[in-house]
């Protein structure tokens, strides 16, 4: 007896298990990944074993690593950011507040911005992060 | 082959209804598919996004919120506690006692000129984990 595959017969028959595979790709990055604006400067999250969630509409101040600022993928100074976030929090339902910043960007500078957001009426944020792989 | 086995694909070639052309290529089809899963690849972050909730600190670091609370200061060269140098396990367990008779208690956590977040936050990981909830960042009023 002899098993032999049968030959496809045609150029579309023998390129239907590579649609089969793009097919389940596209399914699985369509379900597994999560679509989001994208800053508008690298941000490399600080590594933490903290386990608190996010929720994604929480007001999000970004933070980057030589000190740039941008509420919500805009980019602004600490004026303009503090007067955003403040006519924010006046409004009938005070957004929570989500600080996305650098772990490389000086600590300092980071509760300088922690202020600034508490002057502008923020009383608790959070700060974002990424588990440790390692 | 036998010669008997030979024969079968000339009746089955005969047998078989003719072949249509399909209505619809499969070439527009795969290509519509593959930019949609180029799209999903780029666009799509697989990021694990987790959160640590502080308090935001006041300016006016001068007042009641600093009365009774730890103050940890971080250094590039080391932790302080109340002038102290201790190292994170001997700070833990410091702050560990107290924590075991004033569940509440505040601490803040102050890093000066040249400490990376990554290392504030790697120190507040382990305070997290000691068991405080009352938890701010705070820094010199001067600077």
């Amino acid at each position: 007896m002899r098993f032999q595959p049968p030959r496809p017969k045609n150029d579309e028959e023998r390129i239907l298990p590579l649609i089969n595979v793009v097919f389940l790709l596209l399914i699985f990055f369509m379900l597994a990944g999560r679509l989001a604006a994208s800053d508008p400067f690298r941000i490399e999250p600080p590594r933490s074993t903290s386990e608190g969630l996010v929720e994604p509409q929480e007001t999000l101040v970004l933070l980057g690593a030589d000190g740039r600022l941008a509420l919500d993928g805009e980019m602004l100074d600490e004026a303009a950011l503090k007067a955003a976030v403040a006519a924010r929090m006046a409004s009938e339902a005070p957004p929570r507040v989500r600080l996305k910043a650098d772990g490389h960007a000086e600590a300092t500078r980071v509760v300088a911005v922690m202020e600034l957001l508490r002057t502008a009426g923020v009383e608790r944020l959070k700060l974002l992060t990424v588990p440790d792989i390692r | 082959m036998s010669p008997h086995v030979s024969v079968l694909p000339r009746r089955s070639l005969a047998n078989r209804p003719p072949r249509r052309r399909p209505l619809i290529s499969l070439t527009p089809l795969i290509d519509v598919v593959f930019i949609l899963l180029i799209f999903f690849m780029l666009a799509s972050s697989f990021l694990d996004w987790r959160s640590i909730a502080l308090n935001a600190p006041a300016r006016a670091t001068a007042g009641s919120s600093v009365e009774g609370a730890f103050l940890v200061e971080l250094r590039p060269d080391g932790l302080r506690l109340a002038g102290e140098s201790l190292s994170l396990d001997q700070l833990t367990a410091r702050i560990g006692e107290r924590l075991a008779q004033r569940p509440e208690q505040r601490v803040l956590v102050k890093p000066t000129a040249g400490v990376a977040l990554q290392e504030a936050v790697s120190v507040l990981d382990r305070l997290i984990a000691t068991g405080v909830t009352d938890l701010s960042l705070t820094r010199d009023p001067a600077r």
